[in-house]
C-alpha cells in the first residue's frame, strides 16, 4: 500500500511538473553529448526565446523514433557520423525541408540532394606521428600506414568503430574493396599493440613511446592541447605532429556532424529555426573556436587555432558515398581483425 | 487444486508482459536475413564465442572464491574487525563496472603511478626494459569483474549459511567431518549457485568493460553488427546465441535446486555460534575478507577520490542534488515495484501453478541476460506496439516514467526472483496446508506466514535491485524523458569519452548512494538471525 502512495506521488509529480510541449519549444533526440552541444542550445535559447529539449543517447534513437511512429516527440535529430544519418534517411523519418537558409549557408556535396539531412560540421581524420621519431615528410597519405617500415609503430583505436570504418569506406571508394582489404591487412601487421582506447589513448601512446604513428580526428588535439582541466593532456598533444594525408591526389579524408527534421515534428517551425541557427556564421564559430571542428560555412573564418594547423584540401568524394560503403568496411574489419 | 485460478493466470499474464520484449527482439531476429552469418562464422563469431566463455568461466571462479570464502569466514568465525567487515564486503556491489574498469587502466597502465613506482624503483627507462601485465586485457576483465560482482555470490551464500540449523553442524561434528565441506558447502548450495547464475548473466550483458578493455565478446559483436553493418536483425541474432547461453544457465540452476531442495522444519532453531580461533587463524580470516574489499571498492574509490581532490571533476551541486534526487528516488520506487511483483510470482508458482506456467514464470528472468541495449531496443518496439493498440494520454514525462520502471523490471526480476526462490526453498510446503486446514486464505497466509518467514531475502533482493538501477546504464539512456538525468546518465556523458575525471563526483555519489541500503540490509540481517538465536520459537 505504502509504495502505491509512493508511486501516485511520482505520477501526480511527473504530470505537474511536465508541461506540454507548447510552441515554444523544440525538442531534439542527439547523439551528441551534452557537453559538446549544450553551449549553442543556450545560445539558441537566447537568442530566440524558444526552448530545447534534448535526449542524449549513442545507441538506438533511430529504434526509438521509429517505434513512436507518430506519436514521436521528437522535432530534430542530431548525429556524428555521415552513416547514421543516412540511415533515418532510409528508414524514411526524416521531411525534406526547402530552406533557402541552409542552402546558402551549407555546399551542396555537404547536404542531401533531397533536402532531408544537412550537415553542421565536419572533421578530418588524419595521422598523428611523434615528433622525435618520425622525421617530416616519412607519411604523407594514409596508404604509407600499410608499408611494412612501420611494423610495430602504429595505435590506432578498433576498426569497428564508426570513424574507423567511414575512412576504411573511403580507402574503398578509391582502391576498390581488395585494395582496401590489402590496405588494412597492412595495417593490422603494423600494429604495436591490440586496438583499444579512444583517439585520446593513441595520442598519449605516442608519448609514451608505445607506438610512433596514429589515427585521429582533428579536433581531439585541441581539446588536448587547451586541457586546463587535465594539464598532462597537454603534454600528449606537445609530443606529436599532424599530418593532413594524400594533399597531392585526391585529399584528407573528412566526416561530418550533422542533423534532419523529424517527418513528424509536431514543432517543425522551431526545429528549422534551430537547425538554421547551427549553420549561422555565430554557431558555426562555435563549432572551430569551441569544439575544434571544421565549419560547413564557407563564409565563416576558422578559429585561429584552426588556422595554425594549417588549410587543407578535403577528400571530394560525395560524402554519401562513405554511408553506402560502410557495411563493406566492416566486414573488412572483421576478416582482417581490426 | 485447479491451475487455472485468478491467482496463477494474472502471474502467467505479467510473466508474459515481461517476457513480450525478449520476444520482440526474437521476432526482430527470426524477420531478418541470415546472409551475414557465413561471413560472421568465418570471420569473428568464434572468437567472439570463445572469448565470451572464458570470460564467464574466469568471473564465474573467481567471484566464487571470492564470495564463498569470505561469506564463510564472516559466519563462522570470530575475528577483529569483523563487524566492519561483514558489511563492508558488500560495498563493491556499488562500484558500476564501466567505473571499475576505467579507474584500474588509471593506474596499472603504462603511464599509471604503480608502472611509474616500479620504474623509479628498479632504474627501468621505457616500456621495452620490462614486461608488466596490460590491464586491458582477458585478466584485467575478470580480475575488475569478479572484484565487484562477487557481493552476490556472498549475499546469498551467507543468507544461507546464517539459516542453516546448528544440529547440522553438530551431527557433522560428532562425526569428525570436516563441517565445510560436509554441511555448510552443500547445504548452501542453493544460495551459491543462484549468486552465481547472477553473477554470469551480468557478465554476458556486460558493455562497459568489454568495450573499454576492447575484449572481443560476443557483446561487443553485437553492436559491430548493428552499428556497423546496419543490421538490427543481425544483431538481434547474435543476442539470441546469448540468450541460448542463458537458458543452459537457468536450466542447470534450476536442475541443481530441484535436487537440492531441502525444508527446513524447525525454522526457529538456533544457528552455529561463532568459533574461536588462533591468532594467525585470525589474521588469514582478515586477509580473506580484506583482499576482495580492496580490489573492488578501497582501490578503485580512492582514484575517484583523487580525481576530486585533485580538482578534476566538475561540482555542480545543484545538478548533481536533483540528479541524485531523481536517481534514487527512480530507483526506490522501481525496486519496490519489482519485489513487490517478484514475491508475487514466485509464491504463486510455488502454490497455485501447473509445471508449464511454471517454466513461463521460470522464463521471465530471462532479461537480465540480454546486453542492456539489446533489451532497451526490444522494449522500445513493444511500446511501439503498445501504442499502436492503445495510446495512453499521459504525459509524455509519466509514460516515459512508467516505461522505464517497466523496463527495469524486465531487466532486473532475474535478481530479485533469484534472491526469493532462495528463501522458499526453506518454507515448508506444508505451511501453507495447514494454513487451509484452518480455514485461512491465500493473502492471509501469504502476509502471516510466508512473507515474514522470507522476509531477510525479499530485503536481499530489493536492494540487490535497488543498487543495480541506480548504476543501470544503457536502458535509462534510451528510454528516460526529455532533460532527464541519472546518476549514471550524468557520469556516462564523460565516461563515454574516456572523461571519467570530470564525472568522478557523480561517480562516487552513486557509490554512497548505494552504501546506505547496504549498511540498512547488513543491520537487519544481523537482527533477524539474533531474534532467532534469541527467541527461538517452535512452530
Amino acid at each position: 500500500m505504502k509504495f502505491f502512495i509512493i508511486f501516485c506521488n511520482v505520477l501526480l509529480i511527473t504530470i505537474l511538473s511536465s508541461k506540454s510541449f507548447a510552441s515554444g519549444e523544440v525538442n531534439v533526440y542527439s547523439y551528441r553529448q551534452p557537453i559538446l552541444i549544450d553551449p549553442f542550445f543556450e545560445e539558441f535559447t537566447k537568442s530566440t526565446g524558444i526552448k530545447v529539449n534534448v535526449l542524449h543517447a549513442k545507441k538506438g534513437l533511430l529504434e526509438r523514433l521509429l517505434s513512436e511512429g507518430a506519436n514521436t516527440p521528437a522535432d530534430l535529430i542530431l548525429t556524428v557520423d555521415i552513416s547514421r544519418l543516412k540511415q533515418f534517411v532510409e528508414k524514411d523519418v526524416l521531411i525534406p525541408i526547402d530552406s533557402s537558409i541552409l542552402k546558402k549557408n551549407i555546399p551542396s556535396h555537404l547536404r542531401d540532394s533531397k533536402n532531408r539531412w544537412f550537415a553542421l560540421s565536419k572533421r578530418a581524420r588524419i595521422v598523428v606521428v611523434s615528433k622525435d621519431r618520425v622525421p617530416i615528410g616519412a607519411i604523407t597519405k594514409i596508404e604509407d600506414l600499410a608499408e611494412p617500415k612501420w611494423k610495430g609503430k602504429i595505435c590506432t583505436r578498433s576498426g569497428s568503430h564508426a570513424y574507423n570504418r567511414s575512412l576504411l569506406a573511403s580507402i574503398i571508394a578509391t582502391h576498390g574493396e581488395e585494395g582496401a582489404e590489402e590496405w588494412a591487412k597492412g595495417l593490422v601487421k603494423n600494429l604495436a599493440r591490440k586496438p583499444e582506447g579512444n583517439d585520446r589513448a593513441q595520442a598519449k601512446a605516442i608519448y609514451e613511446g608505445v607506438c610512433d604513428v596514429a589515427l585521429m580526428n582533428t579536433y581531439y588535439f585541441g581539446k588536448m592541447k587547451f586541457n586546463e582541466k587535465n594539464p598532462e593532456q597537454k603534454d600528449w598533444a606537445k609530443a606529436i605532429n599532424l599530418i593532413f594525408t594524400n594533399q597531392t591526389d585526391r585529399g584528407n579524408h573528412i566526416n561530418v556532424t550533422g542533423g534532419g527534421i523529424v517527418k513528424y515534428s509536431k514543432n517543425k517551425e522551431n526545429a528549422i529555426d534551430l537547425l538554421e541557427f547551427l549553420t549561422n556564421p555565430k554557431a558555426q564559430m562555435l563549432y572551430s573556436s569551441m569544439n575544434y571542428e571544421y565549419p560547413v560555412n564557407l563564409k565563416v573564418p576558422l578559429s585561429d587555432e584552426l588556422k595554425l594547423w594549417g588549410e587543407f584540401k578535403e577528400d571530394e568524394l560525395p560524402i554519401e558515398k562513405l554511408a553506402e560503403l560502410a557495411p563493406i568496411a566492416q566486414k573488412i574489419i572483421n576478416r582482417v581483425g581490426w | 487444486m485447479s491451475n487455472w485460478n485468478v491467482w496463477s493466470v494474472s502471474v502467467v499474464i505479467i510473466a508474459l508482459l515481461i517476457i513480450a520484449p525478449v520476444l520482440a527482439i526474437f521476432y526482430s531476429a527470426f524477420l531478418g536475413d541470415t546472409s551475414l552469418w557465413p561471413h560472421l562464422f568465418s570471420t569473428v563469431l568464434p572468437r567472439y564465442i570463445f572469448n565470451t566463455l572464458i570470460l564467464m568461466f574466469g568471473v564465474g571462479s573467481l567471484s566464487l572464491i571470492f564470495g564463498v570464502s569470505t561469506a564463510w569466514v564472516i559466519t563462522r568465525y570470530n575475528f577483529f574487525g569483523k563487524n566492519v567487515l561483514e558489511w563492508a564486503l558488500l560495498l563493491p556491489a556499488a562500484v558500476p563496472t564501466y567505473i571499475i574498469a576505467y579507474t584500474y587502466t588509471d593506474i596499472f597502465e603504462y603511464a599509471g603511478p604503480f608502472q611509474g613506482m616500479l620504474r623509479d624503483f628498479f632504474g627501468w627507462e621505457n616500456a621495452q626494459n620490462y614486461w608488466f601485465p596490460n590491464i586491458r586485457s582477458m585478466g584485467g576483465a575478470i580480475l575488475v569483474m569478479s572484484a565487484v560482482l562477487y557481493p552476490y555470490i556472498y549475499l546469498m551464500t551467507r543468507a544461507s549459511l546464517l539459516t542453516t540449523p546448528i544440529s547440522f553442524y553438530q551431527t557433522s561434528s560428532i562425526y569428525g567431518r570436516n563441517t565445510f565441506m560436509h554441511v555448510a558447502l552443500p547445504l548452501a548450495r542453493p544460495g551459491i549457485v543462484a549468486g552465481l547464475a547472477l553473477v554470469l548473466m551480468e557478465t554476458i550483458s556486460d558493455f562497459g568493460t568489454v568495450d573499454y578493455f576492447a575484449l572481443e565478446t560476443l557483446t561487443l559483436g553485437v553492436f559491430n553488427v548493428w552499428l556497423g553493418m546496419n543490421s538490427l536483425s543481425g544483431a538481434s541474432q547474435i543476442s539470441s546465441v546469448l540468450f541460448i547461453f542463458v537458458v543452459i544457465l537457468l536450466t542447470l540452476e534450476y536442475l541443481a535446486r530441484r535436487k537440492q531442495r531441502f525444508h527446513e522444519k524447525s525454522s526457529g532453531q538456533n544457528t552455529m555460534p561463532e568459533e574461536e580461533v588462533s591468532p594467525a587463524g585470525k589474521l588469514i580470516c582478515i586477509l580473506i575478507c580484506l583482499v576482495p574489499l580492496i580490489l573492488g571498492f578501497i582501490i578503485p574509490v580512492s582514484i575517484l577520490l583523487n580525481f576530486v581532490l585533485k580538482g578534476f571533476a566538475i561540482i555542480d551541486f545543484a545538478e548533481i542534488i536533483s540528479t541524485t534526487f531523481s536517481s534514487v528516488f527512480l530507483s526506490l520506487s522501481a525496486s519496490i515495484f519489482i519485489m513487490l511483483v517478484s514475491v508475487l510470482m514466485i509464491v504463486v508458482a510455488n502454490y497455485k501453478s501447473s509445471s508449464a506456467q511454471r517454466i513461463i514464470i521460470y522464463l521471465s528472468s530471462c532479461g537480465y541476460a540480454f546486453p542492456g541495449t539489446i533489451l532497451a531496443v526490444g522494449i522500445v518496439v513493444f511500446v511501439g506496439w503498445l501504442n499502436d493498440l492503445f495510446y495512453f494520454h499521459l504525459s509524455y514525462w509519466a509514460g516515459g516514467f512508467i516505461i522505464l520502471i517497466f523496463a527495469y523490471m524486465i531487466r532486473f526480476l532475474a535478481v530479485s526472483s533469484g534472491a526469493i526462490r532462495t528463501g522458499m526453498l526453506r518454507v515448508h510446503p506444508n505451511l501453507m496446508d495447514v494454513s487451509k486446514t484452518m480455514g485461512v486464505g491465500f493473502v492471509t497466509t501469504l502476509r502471516k506466514i510466508i512473507i515474514p518467514l522470507i522476509y531477510m531475502n525479499i530485503l536481499i533482493g530489493g536492494i540487490l535491485v535497488f543498487v543495480d538501477i541506480l548504476k543501470e546504464l544503457p536502458i535509462t539512456l534510451l528510454l528516460r524523458p526529455f532533460n532527464f538525468e541519472t546518476l549514471a546518465t550524468y557520469v556516462y556523458q564523460y565516461a563515454s569519452d574516456e572523461m571519467l575525471e570530470e564525472s568522478s563526483f557523480a561517480a562516487i555519489i552513486i557509490i554512497i548512494a548505494g552504501l546506505g541500503p547496504v549498511i540498512f540490509l547488513n543491520s537487519t540481517i544481523k537482527r533477524i538471525s539474533k531474534k532467532k538465536e534469541s527467541a527461538a520459537p517452535n512452530y
